[in-house]
């Protein structure tokens, strides 16, 4: 029944086009709105963080329900377009925010604890974007891979932190994308084999 | 089927992972941390840091201002009672009945209160345009053309008497022509001490570009004063009352930490989660350097006795 009937490859193809087209059209309503740079930066920034958040939650939920069990390699996809979204919230800032100016960036990186802890989020991605493939897996053998992984508990808690210091005062949204994440975790924890 | 060991994760991995993710719960709790922290210390350090260079001040402040386009000044907005969004407010149904539309003038301070149409006061005292820099709290500004007309002349009309110390400004607060008026859990407060009130630079404006504003910029009349955070732009304002007491400002009660009543601008003074040293300029690519005062200084220093006070700029 349903989504059911079609293989798991091809899911995994719907959910990478559904997600490039999200990033697609998030670029084009910024375009056409007042404030590109804001818009767009926000716009990758939120749902990127809301897909690794997800990506976290596929390992408890799997253990819950038999259809997350079944999708539990898009996981992966999920995470990588949580990557790609950070990727390009991290270019705008950089090229369309402060244009270049490096020293600029600098004094605000300085400034703003909420911006570094993006930037250290950013940095413990990279190696993990890097090795979700094929080759990745292979290289490193399936027990180091995971071990590498794990840094992914690291990297969602900056992410989340970011995003709630980025705000001006209305925080339910990132306090309830917290309290999702310390669930997670604790499980997490409790859970770690 | 037993468990072959070598599927079993030895325990140093595990512990090993353990410790990760309790960093992770740890990285979590770092807007606490950073909040407690903030609040020890008093912002101390901020007053170490070095003056703006006087000279490039007043290079800066002589340099013409290019108009932010019409297209942007009305897209892109903070008005929480249409939304929170930047362009909620824009994309709002135009259910804001602007006309007909009265203030009520009054307050303790004021010795000749009563209820005007907003086409009298517009009427009464001459409109002027004025072009100013914008500067929101949030880091970001504009350049917009505004018309409007002296508050001072309005205050005057309204025959202060000592007791007129501060400025009190409403906004409407209408759930049938706003879709978020409860935001905030009542009307919008705004204050200014009445020599700001006075002061020339302060208007209430009525239109940009020479058209009325819209919904999404405060119609039909709001308050602009240049100098300080937009936050303290009052929008669609109901009434205004000259009072004794300093008022108790909307964003004050929202977070007594992060804004206070003065809001002056002040690239010296970060806002306790970002710095307010430079701007984003809506609609260029880069920042630029905040001014003091907004580049307004020479009108409004006078009224500041202190300047590396933090009271009088958050």
């Amino acid at each position: 029944m349903g989504l059911r009937t079609i293989p798991l490859a091809t899911r995994k193809h719907l959910l990478n086009i559904a997600l490039c087209i999200g990033l697609i059209w998030g670029v084009y309503d910024a375009i056409m709105g007042p404030d590109l740079v804001s818009d767009l930066r926000d716009f990758t920034g939120r749902y990127g963080a809301y897909l690794l958040l997800i990506s976290l939650m596929f390992s408890p939920l799997s253990k819950r329900w038999n259809w997350v069990k079944r999708n539990l390699t898009m996981r992966r996809n999920i995470g990588v377009w949580g990557f790609i979204y950070a990727t390009v919230h991290l270019l705008i800032w950089i090229m369309l925010e402060f244009y270049y100016d490096w020293v600029l960036m600098l004094d605000e990186i300085a400034g703003n604890l909420f911006i570094l802890l993006g930037i250290f989020a950013f940095v413990l991605l990279v190696p993990l974007a890097l090795t979700s493939n094929r080759w990745g897996l292979k290289r490193y053998g399936y027990r180091k891979w995971q071990n590498i992984h794990t840094l992914t508990y690291m990297a969602v808690p900056a992410v989340i932190a970011h995003h709630f210091m980025a705000q001006k005062s209305d925080v339910l949204e990132p306090l309830l994308m917290a309290l999702v994440l310390v669930l997670v975790l604790v499980w997490r924890y409790r859970n770690a084999h | 089927m037993p468990i072959k060991s070598s599927e079993i994760t030895p325990e140093k991995v595990y512990k090993s992972r353990r410790t990760l993710i309790a960093a992770g719960l740890g990285i979590l709790a770092v807007p606490l941390l950073d909040k407690g922290y903030g609040l020890l210390q008093q912002k101390q350090d901020e007053l170490d840091q070095p003056l703006m260079p006087e000279p490039s001040y007043a290079e800066v402040v002589e340099r013409p201002l290019e108009p932010t386009p019409y297209e942007t000044v009305t897209g892109y907005n903070n008005y929480y009672e249409f939304g929170y969004g930047k362009d909620d407010p824009a994309k709002a149904d135009k259910t804001l009945i602007t006309s007909p539309w009265s203030v009520e003038i009054g307050g303790e301070g004021a010795d000749k209160p009563g209820v005007y149409d907003i086409a009298d006061i517009k009427g009464e005292h001459g409109i002027e345009n004025h072009l100013y820099r914008f500067r929101c709290v949030e880091a970001w500004s504009m350049v917009i053309p505004w018309n409007g007309i002296k508050l001072a002349e309005v205050i005057k009309a309204a025959k202060p008497n000592s007791k007129a110390k501060f400025v009190r400004f409403t906004t409407l607060n209408d759930s049938q022509q706003m879709p978020n008026a409860d935001w905030a859990g009542g009307p919008y407060i705004e204050g200014l001490t009445i020599d700001e009130a006075m002061n020339p630079l302060t208007l209430l404006a009525t239109g940009i570009y020479d058209k009325p504003l819209e919904q999404q910029n405060g119609a039909p009349i709001r308050l602009v004063v240049p100098w300080k955070y937009g936050f303290k732009y009052a929008k669609s304002i109901v009434k205004i009352e000259l009072v004794e007491e300093v008022p108790q400002t909307t964003w004050w009660q929202q977070n007594q930490r992060e804004y206070g009543f003065y809001a002056n601008v002040n690239p010296r003074f970060d806002h306790p989660r970002w710095t307010q040293a430079t701007e984003r300029v809506i609609g260029q690519l880069g920042r630029k350097p905040t001014l003091l005062y907004n580049g307004y200084a020479e009108e409004v220093a006078h009224m500041y006795p202190d300047q590396n006070n933090r009271l009088y700029f958050f």
